[in-house]
C-alpha cells in the first residue's frame, strides 16, 4: 500500500552522433504496482538544437504509483531516435535505467546503446538509413544472455527524476 | 615595535612553511633562484661549523650575513621571552637543519649555474633593502646578540658532537617528541598566524624561508620513515652506533665525489639524509635548552594575572591576498615545451627508433598540453628522466585502443540466438506522427511473360479466321488430352458389363432388398454417364466439324485476295477403320442404348401408374369427405339458430384453413404408356448427329504454322498499309498495386502474329496491405500512348511464392472502337464473311495475357508474404484462424484429441506466445505424462513479499479516487484535494458515483416524469458517450496555437492597431467621448484561472414597453374599489416602478427602480462565476449549464393601513414585488459568443393580473405587422476577464476528416465554398456540410424535404392555412431546446434529422429550424432555411417564408414570427439560404435582414452553391419519407400534470421556511378552469375576459399572478422558472397562494405546460 511519485522530466541527449532525435520512453513495473495517475509511456518531440551538442526535450513525466510489493521497481526504457533529413526516423539507442529508490532529486544519465547488425546492415544503415532493431525491444531488459549481441554505444539520455516515496517504512522498508 | 612584529611574521612564515610540506613537488624554479640567498644566508651562518667554505664571499654579502645574523638571534632572544617555547624550538632546529642541507646544492650552484646566480640577484637586493627596517639601537643590540648567539651556538654544536652517540640510540622516543611538537607548533602558528599575514611585506624572504622550511621537513621526513622502520624491524645491537658512524661517513665520502661530477642529485639526498640525522641530534639538544628556558619563562609568569591564560584571539580568516599567496606556492608544472636538452642525458642527441627501422607502436593520443605538463613534472621528479625514452619523450606503451572490435564473433552461438534478441533490419520509417512499427517486408513477385491478342484491330480478315481456328484447335486440343468421351465411354462399358453380371449372376431369382438397391443405382449411374458421354461426344463431333469449316473458309478467303498472311495450315490425318468391325459396334451400341432406354422409360411409367393409383385413392377419400362435410353442414345448418353462428363462421374459418389442403389432390391423370417403337428410332438419330457414322474415316486435325506469308511486295496495297501500321504499334503493360503505377515493362512492337513477348519480372516490395493488382496494357503508336485494356490480377495467397507458381493466362477485351481505311477489320465493328453481308459479327479487340503473380522469397528462402492471420482485405478473410470453440464444440475443449486435431488444423503457429500454453498441453498430452507441474511463475516470490494483498488496494478509498480522477470520469474530474489518508477519504465522494454505475441501466422515472422521456434521456447520454470518445480524438490533435501563445507585435505604421497610429489617437480623442465605444479586452487563457477570477458583467441599459398597472377604475364591483382604495391615488399617478433582477448560480442582484413604461437603468451588475468543481478548461465552462435569469419585476408599495391601530399617524408600507417578465440567457451563449449585446424580447406571461400591455402577445401572424409590441429590454452582457471560448478545438474539428458517404468532389466544393465565404466574411456564417448523429458528414441539403406535420393540425383549421401554420409553429417551438454543445460536451454541431429529432425531443435551433422548414414546405410555401446569427443565441438558424405578402422570418424555437423589415427581429445577420436543391451564400453588402434582398436568383447578391459549372448532382434525402406521430396519451398527462402540481406545491412550501403557505383551492381550482382556454388561444386575446372573471370571483382579493408556459423537458426547468418569478417571497402573513397546472399533449409526446401561479392578499 506503498506509494510512489515519480515527477521529473527527459531533460534530453546528448553525445550520439546526429542532432534531430527525439526519445520514446516507458515506465516498466512488476505485476504489484499499480499506476493510480499519469501517463507512463510518451514520446517527446523531435528536437535539433542549432548550436551544442545536446538536444533538449525537457519532456515531463509525472507518475503516481501504489505498490503491494517491492518487486518490480520501476524502470524506465527509453529509445531514442533520430529524425533525418528526408524526415524518416531510425533507431539510434535503446537504453533502460531504474527509477531511484531513494527519495529526492536525482540526476540520471541513462546510456544507450544500439545493435550493430551484419557488415552489410551497417553499410546499408549508412547508405539508406534505418538499421537493426530489435525484434521485441521489451524482452532486452531483462534477456540474460544480452551479451550475445554486437553492439554501439550511443549517446547519453539525462534524466531528472524527483521521488517521493510514502508508507514504505510501514511496512518495513526503510529508505 | 618592528620587532614584534617581525615575530608575528615569522610565526605566519613558519605556519606556512609547515604547511608547504604537505605539498611533495616544490617548485622547482623558484628553488633553483632562490639558491643563491639561500647560500648566502647559509654562508654567513656556516663559519661556525664550515669556515673555509664562508672565506670567498664578498663583503656586501657578509654584511647581509650579519644582518640576517642579527635578526634571527633578536627573534630567538625575543621567542625565548615568550612563552611560545615550542615554536622557537622548532625554530632554530629548522634553522640549523637548512644549513646541512643546502651546502651540496651551494655547490652545485656555484659551479654549474652561474648564470642562474646572476639573474637571482634581485631578489636578495631587495630582501636587502627590506631588512634595514629595524631601527639603529635595535641594530646595534642585536649585534651584540648575535654575537652571543654564534657562541652559543658554536658551543652547542660541539655539545651535539659528543651527544651524538647518545642521540642516535634514543631517536625514536625523540622522534616522537618532535612529533608531537611539530604539532603543536602547527596549532600555535595557525593561530597567531593571522595577525603577522596582513602586515607581511618581504616577499623574498618569504621565499627563502620557506624553501628552507620545505627542505627542513623533507630532510626530517625521510629518515623518520627509515627509522621508524627500523626501530620496528630491527634489533639495536650495541655496534650500531659505530656502524651508523661509519655508514655516515662513507656518504660523506660518497657525496664528496658525486658533488665533482654533479650530475645527478641523488647524492645530494643521500646527503640530506645524512643531515637530517644531524638535525636531530641537534634538536634534541636544542629541545633540552629549551627546556629550561621555559621553565624560567614559568616562574616569571606566576606573578602574572589569571587574565594571561585567556587569549584573545581575532577572527580566523585568512585573506584573500594570502590565499593567492598559498595557491602561488603550489606547484603548477609549466604548460610549456620542454626542451630535448632537458629531458635527455648531457650531450646525447635525441635517437628515434623508428627512423632506425625499428618498430614502434603508436602512441595514443594525448593533447600536448597535457604531455608538457606530465613532462615538466617529470623532470621535477627525482630520477625523472627515466622516464624519458631515448627520443626525448615519454616512454609509452603503444595505443591500446584498438580499430576493431576485439569481442570474440561468437558464430557459434549465432545461430541459436534467443529470439528476443534477434535483429531485424528495419529501413528507415517514414510517417506523419511517429505510428507503429511496420509489420514486415512483403514482396510480391509479378512475373509478364506476354500477350497474344485474339482480336486486334488491325486483324485482317484471314486473321480473324486464324485466330478463331487456332482458338478452336486449342479447344480441340484440351478436349483431346483430357478425352473425356473416352473415358465416359470406357465407364460406360464398366458399369453395363458390372449391372450385367449382377443380374447374370442371380438370374431371375427373388433377389435381395440390397442387390436390387444395388442394381437401381448401376442402371442409374449408367444413365446418367450414358448422358454425359453423348454430351461429350456430340461436342466433340461439332467442333471438328467447326475447325474444318473454318479452315475451309480460310483458304477460300486466302485465294479470294491472292494472298496469305497467316502462316496456318491445317492437316487432317486420316484413319481408315474396318467397315464391318465398326458397323458391328455401331449397330450394338445403338441397340443396347435402346434396350436400356426402353427399359428406364418402362420403369418410369411403372413408377409413375402406381402413383396414379396412389393419388387416385387419395383423390378419392378426399371427395367422399367433402360430401360428408356438406352433409353434415346442411344438417347444421338446419338444425341450428342465430347464436351458433360465431361457431359457424370458425367452422367456416376452419374449413378455410383447411381448403387448400383438401384441394391439393388434383384429379390425377393417368400416366401415357411410352412408345417403344420410336425409341430405337430416336437413338438411331441421335448417333448420327453426334457420332462417326460407321466406316466413316476417323479425322484427326493437326494445325501447323509452318505455311508462308506472302511478302508485302506482293500484297495489294491495302493490305500493305496494314502490315505497315502493324510494324508501327508497340505494347507495354503497366502494373498497378493498390491503383497506383508502381512499374511498367519495356515497350515491345507488335509482330505480325499479334504476339508480344515481355518476359519481365518485377519485385514489388509492399508495405500496404494488397487490396487489387492490376494490369493495364498499352498500345503506343510512335509517342502517344492509349490504354487497351485492364487485366486484374487476383491477389495471391500467401502460398503461392515465386517458383512453384505456374504461369496463368487471364483473358482481357476492351470495347474501343476502332476503324481502319486499310484491310485491318478495327474493333467494335461489324464484320462479315459472308459475300452478301449477312450474318454479322462484331468483334472486340481481346486476348490473353500471361503472367504469374506470386510472392517473393526472400535470401533465406522465406517466403515474404504476409501470415495467414492477417487478413489480406474482404477476399481472404476466409483464410483466418479457425475458431477453437466453433470447430470443436465447447465440450470438446475437455477433449484432448479433439484439441490437437483442432491444433493440427488451424496450423496454430507453435512458435506464437499466445498459443505457447495450447503448445505445452498438447505436448504433454501427447507424451501421456502427466508430470510434476514444472510450471513457470512469472513473479518469483512476489507473493511472499507483499505487504498488502490486492484487496486491500482495491478497498483503499484514497486509490480508488486518484484512479477515478485520472481515468477522468465526470464525477472525479478536476476534482482538486484527495486526502492524504484513505481513513480522511468519506464514503460519500462515491455515492454518487456508485449510484450511476447502478442506474446505469435502471430507468429513474423520478426525475423525467415520464417514460419516454426517461427512455430518450437514456439515448442521449448514449449518443453523448459515443460521441465524446469521437472527439477525444480531436482534442489531442494539437493545433501551433495551443502549445505556443505568441503577443501579436502591435505593428507600427497601422492606423488602428499600431502603437504610433494609436497613440497619435489617443493624444487627439477627447477625453469623454460622447458616444463611447467598447474596446476589445484581452482575451484569458482559461486555464489559469481560478474560483472569484471571473465575473460576469451584466449592463441593464433600458427597456421597453413594460406592462403598466392597470387603473382599477374600469373594474366593477365595490369590493375591489375598496381593495385598492389605499393606493389608487398612487397608481393613478405611477404607471410601473420596474427594476431588474438578476440571478445566476444563485447569486441574485438587482437595479434600482425606475419609473415608467420606458425605464433607464444603465446600471452595471457584477455577478460572481464560479465553475463545476473548479474546472477552468474550456470543455469544462462549455459545459456549464447555468443560465442567466433577468427579471423584470414592478415595486408596489402599499399601505398597511390596517394594522394601524392607534390614531398616531404613523405610515406602514409594504413593498411587494410583480414578476412582470423574464429573460433567460444560457451561459453557454455568453462563453461562446464572449459578449452579448442586444434588445432582447422579455418572456412576458400571456396573462398578467393587474397589469394590462398595449397590444396582444404575438400570435395569428397577421398581427404581427404591428410594430412595437412585446417588452424588450436591451442588455449587454459579457464575462470579465474575456475568457478564449472553444474556437480552437472548433477548428481542429474541422481540420478532422469525418469520415462521409458523400461524394469526394462535393466534399472538396463544399470546402472551398465555406472557405472563400469564411474569406470574405468572415461574420458571415456559412455552412454547406453538417455532422450528424452518426458522425458522418454530410450535405446540408439533405436535410430539406417537405415534411407533413400531425394531421389534427391540418384538420384544425381546413379553410385557415395561416392558422395552421401558426399551429405548426407552435407545435415545433414546443419542442424542448437544448444547445448540443450542452448535450455532446464540445463544440461539436450535430443535426439530426426530423424524425430523430421528434424522438429525442430535444434539439438545437437547427433541428428546430430545419422541422419547421420541412412542415412549411409541406403546406406549399417557399421556405429556406436561414443560416445565420442571431441574439442571444449567436450562430443559429431561421425559416424564411415568402408569402405573397412579403418574406417572414420565423424563430423556430419560439415560434414567433417576423417581417423582413421588423427592428426587432433578433435575426442579426443572415449567412446563408439553403433549400433542398442549392445553398446560397449571401454575398450582398449588409447582412441584416432588414437591409437584404432576399431574390436568390440574382447571383451578384447570392452565390449559389451549386451552379452551372457544378450542378447539382441529385442528393437524395436524409429524412424520412414520412414522420410518424405518436398520439399521446391524455391520461398519461393529466397524470403528470398532477405530478408537477405537486412538485411544485412542495417546492413553494419549501422556499418559505418561515410563512406558513395557505392555499386557495378555491381559487386554485378557478385557474385550473382557465388554463385550457389559454392554451386554445395559444395565450392570447383571453386577458381582458378572463380578468373579469377572476376579478369577479375574487373580488375580496389583491392579486398578482399569471400563467406561465413552457414546452416540457424535464421538471426541473419548471422549478427554475417559478422560482425566479418569485411569487413565493411574499412576506405578508395573510398571503394565499394559488397554482394551478395543466398539460396539454401534443403529437408525439410533445407537451405544453402551463403554470398559473398567483398570491392573494386579503386586504
Amino acid at each position: 500500500m506503498a506509494e510512489l511519485h515519480i515527477i521529473g522530466q527527459i531533460i534530453g541527449a546528448s553525445g550520439f552522433p546526429q542532432k534531430s532525435l527525439f526519445c520514446k520512453w516507458e515506465v516498466h513495473t512488476g505485476g504489484a504496482w499499480r499506476l493510480l495517475s499519469g501517463l507512463k509511456e510518451g514520446q517527446t518531440q523531435v528536437d535539433s538544437p542549432h548550436s551544442g551538442e545536446m538536444a533538449y526535450w525537457s519532456h515531463p513525466i509525472d507518475l503516481h504509483y501504489a505498490t503491494k510489493g517491492l518487486q518490480g521497481w520501476p524502470k524506465l526504457h527509453l529509445q531514442v531516435w533520430h529524425q533525418d533529413s528526408f524526415g524518416r526516423y531510425q533507431l539510434y539507442g535503446y537504453g533502460y535505467c531504474h527509477v531511484p529508490s531513494s527519495p529526492g532529486h536525482h540526476r540520471i544519465s541513462c546510456v544507450t546503446w544500439r545493435p550493430l547488425g551484419s557488415w552489410q546492415e551497417q553499410l546499408a544503415r549508412i547508405f539508406v538509413g534505418g538499421g537493426p532493431q530489435l525484434r521485441n525491444p521489451d524482452l532486452i531488459y531483462s534477456g540474460a544472455d544480452r551479451y550475445r549481441l554486437h553492439t554501439e554505444a550511443m549517446g547519453t539520455v539525462n534524466l531528472e527524476l524527483g521521488v517521493i516515496i510514502r508508507h514504505f517504512d510501514k511496512h518495513g522498508v526503510e529508505s | 615595535m618592528a620587532s614584534s612584529r617581525d615575530i608575528l611574521e615569522k610565526l605566519a612564515m613558519k605556519h606556512r612553511a609547515l604547511q608547504e610540506t604537505l605539498v611533495k613537488n616544490k617548485h622547482a624554479d623558484d628553488v633553483q633562484a632562490l639558491v643563491p640567498s639561500a647560500k648566502v644566508n647559509v654562508g654567513k651562518l656556516q663559519p661556525t661549523m664550515k669556515a673555509a667554505e664562508s672565506s670567498d664571499e664578498d663583503p656586501g654579502e657578509t654584511l647581509k650575513r650579519t644582518l640576517r645574523a642579527q635578526r634571527q638571534r633578536r627573534k630567538e632572544l625575543l621567542l625565548s621571552k615568550s612563552s611560545v617555547q615550542e615554536s622557537h624550538n622548532n625554530e632554530e632546529t629548522e634553522e640549523v637543519s637548512t644549513i646541512k642541507r643546502y651546502s651540496p646544492n651551494d655547490k652545485l650552484a656555484d659551479k654549474t649555474e652561474e648564470s642562474s646566480v646572476i639573474s637571482i640577484k634581485p631578489p636578495s637586493g631587495s630582501y636587502g633593502s627590506a631588512t634595514p627596517q629595524p631601527s639603529s639601537s635595535v641594530f646595534l643590540d642585536t649585534f651584540v646578540t648575535q654575537h652571543l648567539q654564534e657562541k652559543l651556538r658554536a658551543a652547542r654544536s660541539k655539545g651535539e658532537k659528543l651527544q651524538q652517540l647518545e642521540a642516535s640510540v634514543q631517536s625514536p622516543s625523540r622522534l616522537q617528541q618532535l612529533r608531537d611538537r611539530d604539532t603543536v607548533t602547527r596549532f600555535d602558528t595557525r593561530q597567531v598566524d593571522p595577525v603577522g599575514a596582513g602586515r607581511h611585506d618581504d616577499p623574498p624572504v618569504l621565499h627563502n624561508r620557506i624553501k628552507f622550511r620545505e627542505a627542513a621537513r623533507r630532510v626530517r621526513d625521510l629518515p623518520t620513515a627509515e627509522e621508524s622502520y627500523n626501530f620496528f624491524t630491527f634489533n639495536f645491537e650495541p655496534d650500531r652506533p659505530n656502524e651508523r658512524l661509519s655508514r655516515k661517513r662513507q656518504i660523506r665520502r660518497k657525496s664528496a665525489e658525486e658533488a665533482r661530477d654533479e650530475e645527478e642529485g641523488k647524492a645530494a639526498e643521500v646527503e640530506e639524509d645524512a643531515g637530517g640525522e644531524d638535525d636531530q641530534d641537534e634538536t634534541v639538544n636544542q629541545s633540552d635548552e629549551a627546556h629550561l628556558v621555559q621553565n624560567a619563562d614559568d616562574l616569571f609568569v606566576i606573578d602574572h594575572s589569571p587574565q594571561d591564560f585567556l587569549v584573545v584571539k581575532k577572527a580566523e580568516y585568512v585573506s584573500y591576498h594570502t590565499r593567492i599567496q598559498q595557491e602561488s606556492e603550489l606547484f603548477t608544472p609549466s604548460f610549456r615545451t620542454v626542451p630535448a636538452s632537458v629531458k635527455l642525458p648531457e650531450n646525447m642527441k635525441p635517437r628515434f627508433l623508428e627512423e632506425e627501422g625499428l618498430y614502434v607502436g603508436k602512441r595514443p593520443a594525448i593533447s600536448l598540453t597535457n604531455e608538457n605538463i606530465l613532462e615538466n613534472r617529470l623532470l621535477k621528479m627525482d630520477e625523472g628522466r627515466k622516464w624519458f625514452g631515448d627520443d626525448g619523450r615519454i616512454i609509452t606503451l603503444p595505443d591500446p585502443v584498438k580499430e576493431s572490435s576485439t569481442r570474440p564473433p561468437l558464430a557459434d552461438m549465432e545461430e541459436d540466438l534467443h529470439p528476443a534478441l534477434q535483429t531485424v533490419y528495419r529501413r528507415p520509417l517514414k510517417s506523419m506522427y511517429g505510428s507503429s512499427d511496420p509489420t514486415g517486408d512483403y514482396q510480391i513477385d509479378v512475373n509478364v511473360s506476354g500477350l497474344i491478342f485474339s482480336h486486334h484491330p488491325l486483324f485482317s480478315r484471314e486473321h480473324v479466321l486464324a485466330a478463331r481456328l487456332a482458338h478452336l484447335f486449342d479447344q480441340y486440343l484440351t478436349r483431346r488430352q483430357s478425352n473425356l468421351s473416352g473415358h465416359l465411354t470406357d465407364k460406360l462399358n464398366g458399369l453395363r458389363n458390372a449391372l450385367r453380371n449382377v443380374v447374370k449372376v442371380h438370374g431371375d431369382q427373388d433377389l435381395p432388398q440390397a442387390l436390387q438397391r444395388r442394381i437401381f443405382e448401376y442402371s442409374l449411374e449408367v444413365r446418367n454417364t450414358r448422358h454425359l458421354r453423348d454430351m461429350e461426344q456430340e461436342k466433340d463431333r461439332t467442333l471438328l466439324k467447326n475447325i474444318i469449316k473454318v479452315w475451309k473458309e480460310i483458304k477460300a478467303l486466302r485465294e479470294f485476295q491472292t494472298f496469305t498472311n497467316t502462316p496456318y495450315k491445317l492437316y487432317l490425318r486420316r484413319e481408315n477403320v474396318d467397315l464391318a468391325a465398326d458397323e458391328h459396334m455401331y449397330e450394338e451400341e445403338i441397340l443396347t442404348e435402346a434396350l436400356e432406354i426402353e427399359a428406364e422409360h418402362e420403369e418410369d411409367y411403372q413408377k409413375k401408374l402406381a402413383e396414379y393409383k396412389k393419388q387416385q385413392e387419395e383423390w378419392k377419400r378426399w371427395r367422399k369427405k367433402q360430401k360428408a362435410k356438406k352433409k353434415k353442414k346442411k344438417k347444421k345448418k338446419r338444425g341450428q339458430t342465430q347464436d351458433d353462428t360465431d361457431e359457424e363462421d370458425q367452422d367456416q374459418e376452419g374449413s378455410e384453413s383447411e381448403g387448400p389442403f383438401e384441394e391439393g389432390p388434383p384429379k390425377p391423370e393417368p400416366p401415357e404408356r411410352p412408345d417403344f417403337d420410336s425409341i430405337e428410332q430416336w437413338v438411331r438419330e441421335k448417333a448420327s448427329r453426334i457420332r462417326r457414322k460407321p466406316g466413316e474415316v476417323i479425322l484427326t486435325p493437326e494445325l501447323s504454322a509452318s505455311g508462308s506469308i506472302t511478302p508485302s511486295e506482293l500484297c495489294p496495297r491495302a493490305e500493305v498499309a496494314r502490315r505497315e501500321d502493324v510494324s508501327k504499334r508497340s505494347l507495354f503493360i503497366k502494373v498497378l498495386y493498390n491503383d497506383k503505377e508502381v512499374s511498367r515493362t519495356g515497350s515491345c512492337s507488335l509482330r505480325s502474329d499479334f504476339r508480344v513477348q515481355f518476359t519481365q519480372l518485377f519485385h514489388l516490395k509492399i508495405l500496404n496491405c494488397p487490396q487489387s493488382m492490376n494490369l493495364q496494357v498499352f498500345e503506343q503508336i510512335g509517342s502517344s500512348s492509349s490504354l487497351l485494356a485492364q487485366v486484374f490480377v487476383p491477389v495471391p495467397e500467401p502460398s503461392v511464392v515465386t517458383g512453384s507458381a505456374p504461369v496463368e493466362t487471364f483473358e482481357f477485351s476492351s470495347n474501343q472502337r476502332v476503324m481502319f481505311d486499310h484491310e485491318g477489320v478495327g474493333s467494335d465493328v461489324p464484320l462479315s464473311f459472308e459475300p452478301d453481308g449477312s450474318n454479322k459479327v462484331i468483334l472486340l479487340t481481346s486476348g490473353k495475357l500471361a503472367c504469374c503473380v506470386s510472392w517473393g522469397i526472400g535470401e533465406d528462402d522465406v517466403p515474404r508474404a504476409p501470415p495467414v492471420s492477417q487478413q489480406l482485405g474482404a477476399a481472404h478473410s476466409g483464410l483466418g484462424h479457425l475458431d477453437a470453440v466453433t470447430y470443436i464444440g465447447a465440450s470438446g475443449l475437455y477433449d484432448m484429441k479433439k484439441i490437437s486435431e483442432w491444433a493440427t488444423q488451424s496450423r496454430l503457429d507453435p512458435n506464437d506466445p499466445n498459443n505457447a500454453s495450447i503448445m505445452q498441453l498438447l505436448k504433454v498430452a501427447s507424451s501421456g505424462e502427466v508430470t510434476a507441474p514444472d510450471y513457470f511463475r512469472l513473479e518469483h516470490l512476489q507473493e511472499e513479499f507483499n505487504f498488502a494483498t490486492d484487496e486491500e488496494m482495491e478497498k483503499s478509498k484514497r486509490f480508488r479516487l486518484l484512479r477515478l480522477r485520472h481515468q477522468g470520469v465526470p464525477e472525479f474530474r478536476n476534482y482538486k484535494f484527495v486526502p492524504a489518508f484513505s481513513s480522511e477519504t468519506s464514503e460519500e465522494v462515491f455515492k454518487e458515483y456508485d449510484r450511476r454505475l447502478r442506474d446505469e441501466e435502471i430507468i429513474n422515472k423520478e426525475e423525467h416524469l415520464d417514460s419516454h422521456r426517461a427512455l430518450v434521456a437514456r439515448y442521449l447520454q448514449k449518443i453523448r458517450e459515443s460521441v465524446i470518445n469521437r472527439f477525444i480524438q480531436a482534442k489531442h490533435h494539437y493545433l501551433l496555437s495551443d502549445l505556443v501563445v505568441e503577443e501579436e507585435i502591435p505593428s507600427i505604421g497601422g492606423a488602428g492597431s499600431g502603437i504610433l497610429g494609436l497613440n497619435l489617437f489617443k493624444l487627439a480623442e477627447p477625453k469623454r467621448p460622447l458616444k463611447p465605444q467598447r474596446k476589445e479586452r484581452k482575451k484569458v487563457t482559461a486555464q489559469n484561472l481560478s474560483d472569484g477570477d471571473v465575473r460576469l458583467l451584466i449592463n441593464i441599459i433600458r427597456a421597453h414597453n413594460i406592462p403598466v398597472r392597470k387603473p382599477h377604475s374600469n373594474k366593477p364591483g365595490q369590493s375591489s374599489q375598496s381593495a385598492i382604495q389605499g393606493s389608487e391615488w398612487f397608481i393613478s399617478q405611477v404607471q410601473v416602478k420596474p427594476f431588474v433582477e438578476v440571478s445566476f448560480q444563485r447569486t441574485v442582484l438587482q437595479t434600482t427602480t425606475a419609473d415608467g413604461p420606458n425605464p433607464s437603468w444603465n446600471e452595471e451588475l457584477q455577478l460572481p462565476f464560479s465553475a463545476p468543481n473548479g474546472d477552468y478548461s474550456t470543455t469544462g465552462l462549455q459545459s456549464v449549464k447555468d443560465e442567466v435569469f433577468i427579471n423584470i419585476f414592478d415595486e408596489v408599495v402599499h399601505e398597511a393601513a390596517a394594522s394601524n391601530k392607534e390614531r398616531r399617524p404613523s405610515v406602514h408600507t409594504q413593498t411587494e414585488k410583480h414578476w412582470l417578465g423574464s429573460v433567460k440567457i444560457p451561459f453557454s451563449t455568453i462563453y461562446s459568443q464572449s459578449r452579448i449585446d442586444g434588445a432582447f424580447r422579455v418572456n412576458t406571461p400571456a396573462v398578467l393580473l393587474g397589469y394590462s400591455k398595449e397590444h396582444g402577445s404575438f400570435a395569428a401572424y397577421d398581427h404581427f405587422r404591428k410594430p412595437n409590441e412585446g417588452t424588450f429590454i436591451r442588455l449587454f452582457i459579457t464575462m470579465e476577464p474575456q475568457l478564449v471560448p472553444g474556437e480552437a478545438i472548433r477548428e481542429k474539428i474541422k481540420e478532422m476528416t469525418f469520415e462521409s458517404q458523400e461524394d469526394e468532389r462535393l466534399l472538396q466544393a463544399s470546402e472551398t465554398f465555406e472557405r472563400a465565404a469564411a474569406l470574405r466574411y468572415p461574420d458571415r456564417p456559412c455552412i454547406t456540410t453538417v455532422i450528424d448523429l452518426n458522425g458522418k458528414t454530410v450535405f446540408i441539403t439533405r436535410y430539406i424535404r417537405p415534411l407533413k406535420p400531425p394531421q389534427e393540425f391540418l384538420d384544425a383549421f381546413p379553410n385557415n392555412p395561416q392558422e395552421a401554420t401558426t399551429l405548426v409553429a407552435r407545435y415545433v417551438s414546443l419542442i424542448p431546446s437544448l444547445p448540443d454543445e450542452l448535450s455532446f460536451c464540445g463544440p461539436c454541431d450535430l443535426w439530426s434529422t426530423c424524425d430523430q429529432f421528434l424522438t429525442l425531443l430535444a434539439g438545437d435551433e437547427e433541428e428546430h429550424a430545419v422541422l419547421l422548414c420541412n412542415y412549411f414546405l409541406f403546406l406549399g410555401k417557399k421556405a429556406w432555411l436561414i443560416m445565420g446569427t442571431a441574439i442571444p443565441e449567436g450562430p443559429t438558424a431561421y425559416v424564411l417564408t415568402h408569402e405573397p405578402s412579403g418574406f417572414f422570418i420565423w424563430n423556430p424555437s419560439s415560434g414567433q414570427c417576423f417581417e423582413r423589415d421588423d427592428t426587432f427581429c433578433p435575426l442579426q445577420t443572415i449567412g446563408c439560404l439553403v433549400s433542398s436543391d442549392n445553398v446560397w451564400f449571401n454575398i450582398q453588402e449588409k447582412a441584416s435582414p432588414v437591409n437584404m434582398s432576399f431574390d436568390v436568383t440574382n447571383t451578384s447578391w447570392w452565390k449559389p452553391f451549386f451552379s452551372r459549372s457544378f450542378s447539382h448532382p441529385g442528393l437524395s434525402s436524409v429524412q424520412p419519407e414520412e414522420l410518424v406521430y405518436f398520439h399521446t396519451d391524455r391520461a398519461a398527462a393529466s397524470d403528470l400534470q398532477d405530478r408537477i402540481e405537486k412538485i411544485l406545491k412542495e417546492k413553494v412550501m419549501e422556499w418559505r421556511p418561515r410563512h406558513p403557505t395557505r392555499w386557495n383551492r378555491y381559487c386554485n381550482s378557478i385557474l385550473k378552469q382557465f388554463l385550457p382556454k389559454l392554451e386554445l388561444s395559444r395565450g392570447q386575446d383571453v386577458a381582458k375576459a378572463h380578468r373579469h372573471e377572476l376579478q369577479n370571483l375574487l373580488g375580496d382579493y389583491r392579486i398578482a399572478g399569471f400563467p406561465l408556459h413552457m414546452p416540457f423537458s424535464e421538471i426541473r426547468p419548471i422549478i427554475e422558472a417559478v422560482y425566479s418569478t418569485g411569487v413565493h417571497n411574499v412576506q405578508v402573513s395573510n398571503v394565499e397562494f394559488a397554482l394551478a397546472v395543466y398539460v396539454h399533449p401534443y403529437p408525439s409526446y410533445v407537451l405544453s405546460v402551463w403554470v398559473y401561479l398567483a398570491s392573494l392578499t386579503r386586504p
